[in-house]
């Protein structure tokens, strides 16, 4: 028993070690991001500084930052990464292994994100999700923490997790005429930063835009789990906008299943 | 020098045929990033329309400000990106071994082989919001050369800070993640350093000086103040930093394994 385990050992440690380094990666590349969080709350701390009203467009400065970290974790935990991984498989080619099992192309990828993501998201909610809840018992002025809320939060931020999945899925096929997906991606993400409110709270926009952009599919990836945690919505409007969220799930699940059938009468494989 | 020119021109146009490969998902990522920046715009005029000053600055000052610091970005990300390969891979799966058996500087190789054309979207949409901007500022003579020279001095910066950055990898294998948390900082050059408390302050100027790469030299052609804090600063600290890390980078050098088979 001992040799056996002397034997062994280093695998277990050697497993441990690239776990911790890919890990430590991970979480420094969150941290960078994170950055980015840090700069956006010192903005709006100098606007309401600057400002007269202590609120601006129905947000107090505590909703505010709310906003901002809450709309920064709901990112991470609605992130998708399939169209990228799609544009570099067709890239070099091993898409075709992909193609080649005798199971659905799509449910591969999903069930490979689900498992990475259940870690990277488990990391990320102690700090960043503690640290959102610790704001809001303790600081002043900050709406009080709502179990219903939170539950409406974490439905809709999976439903805002699947549309994502669906619509990237959906956006990868376009990899099949474009063969590299880096430029589409860039376009891609400016827009949907934009449009789901991860930049500014869609309130902030003239009427007739934020009417368009509430319609749209985007705002059911962030702005609409968002808004219900800060419990913006009434009973009726929260009705509405999770039924709007399904509608947009279901509508790129079949958008995914015709752009598939296809988009694969178009792939060509290139070389290695 | 003409040397290096001439090999600067070879890499360039080589790395063009690569990119033009994929023509189509190019010219739409160079509109990606002209969007990505006007989208930026959008979210100050949002900013604006709540409030006439922040932090005592105006709309057109922090346009200033801001199309000042994507110049430098700009510069560094069209020439110097190769910098981020280092980190990602070539020292961890031994690549790195083919600068070393060429005759030139194996920095000045990896420096100039790539040319990373999607840059011009920053340079494009930093020199319209100067030329937008440029009334704010009480142009002289004096003013217009030291922007020319300051320019130089603010790309070092950002190169200084990935070639020490990327260099780590020669220990660690791969510190791609450690550039990027380091330039991350680069968001917080791109407004005033008042609005952010002490400690942000102090990272930003003297451990990650990224302030001195936007917000301190444009205060200087914004304000006329200050000049040998806001541009004395930037070229000593410039300097200081791209010194520190061509030394990191040489020490790490002797001390890189090949790996990989």
């Amino acid at each position: 028993m001992t040799n056996f385990l002397r034997k062994y050992r280093p695998f277990v440690s050697a497993g441990i070690e690239e776990a911790i380094v890919y890990r430590a990666n991970f979480l420094l590349f969150a941290l960078g991001n994170t950055l980015g969080a840090f700069v956006t709350y010192f903005l709006w701390k100098a606007v309401f500084q600057s400002s007269t009203n202590s609120s601006l467009n129905g947000f107090t400065f505590p909703e505010m930052v709310l906003y901002i970290f809450l709309s920064f974790f709901t990112g991470i935990l609605t992130s998708s990464d399939g169209s990228s991984s799609v544009g570099d498989e067709v890239k070099d080619g091993s898409i075709a292994m992909r193609i080649l099992k005798p199971i659905s192309f799509t449910a591969n990828y999903f069930y490979e994100e689900i498992g990475s993501k259940l870690i990277d998201v488990g990391v990320l909610a102690v700090p960043l999700f503690g640290g959102i809840l610790i704001y809001q018992i303790v600081g002043k002025g900050t709406p009080v923490l709502n179990l219903v809320n939170l539950l409406l939060y974490f439905f809709s931020a999976t439903v805002a997790y699947l549309i994502n999945f669906y619509f990237n899925i959906c956006f990868s096929f376009t990899a099949f005429f474009f063969r590299n997906l880096w430029g589409s991606n860039v376009l891609k993400n400016a827009l949907v930063i934009f449009m789901s409110g991860s930049l500014v709270p869609l309130a902030f926009f003239p009427p007739v835009l934020q009417n368009v952009l509430k319609v749209l599919p985007f705002s059911s990836l962030l702005y609409t789990p968002v808004m219900l945690y800060l419990g913006k919505y009434s009973a009726e409007q929260t009705i509405s906008v999770l039924l709007l969220q399904i509608f947009w799930l279901i509508f790129f699940i079949f958008l995914a299943k015709i752009i598939w059938h296809f988009a694969i009468k178009h792939l060509s494989i290139q070389g290695g | 020098m003409r040397r290096v020119l001439h090999l600067e021109k070879i890499f360039i146009s080589q790395y063009l045929k690569q990119t033009m490969e994929y023509k189509a998902d190019f010219i739409v990522g160079v509109l990606g990033v002209l969007l990505n920046q006007v989208l930026n715009l959008i979210f100050l005029q949002v900013i604006f329309s709540q409030v006439p000053k922040l932090a005592g600055w105006s709309l057109q000052q922090i346009v200033f400000i801001y199309g000042f610091a994507l110049i430098p970005k700009g510069l560094d990300h069209l020439f110097f990106d190769n910098l981020w390969i280092v980190g990602q891979k070539l020292v961890r799966k031994g690549e790195f071994d083919k600068y070393l058996t060429r005759p030139i500087n194996p920095l000045f190789h990896v420096l100039v082989e790539t040319f990373q054309v999607d840059a011009f979207g920053e340079l494009l949409v930093g020199v319209i919001l100067l030329v937008m901007s440029s009334a704010t500022v009480h142009w002289t003579l004096l003013k217009v050369i030291l922007f020319i020279v300051s320019i130089p001095f603010a790309t070092a910066i950002y190169t200084a800070l990935k070639i020490g950055t990327s260099a780590a990898a020669f220990w660690m294998k791969k510190s791609n993640t450690i550039t990027y948390l380091f330039y991350m900082f680069n968001d917080f050059a791109k407004y005033p350093v008042s609005i952010f408390n002490h400690l942000i302050r102090w990272i930003i100027s003297f451990i990650i000086p990224f302030a001195f790469t936007a917000f301190y030299p444009a205060s200087y052609f914004l304000t006329g103040k200050n000049v040998l804090f806001n541009l004395g600063g930037l070229v000593v600290i410039s300097i200081v930093f791209l010194f520190i890390a061509i030394k990191i980078w040489n020490k790490g050098i002797s001390s890189y394994e090949s790996a990989g088979s």
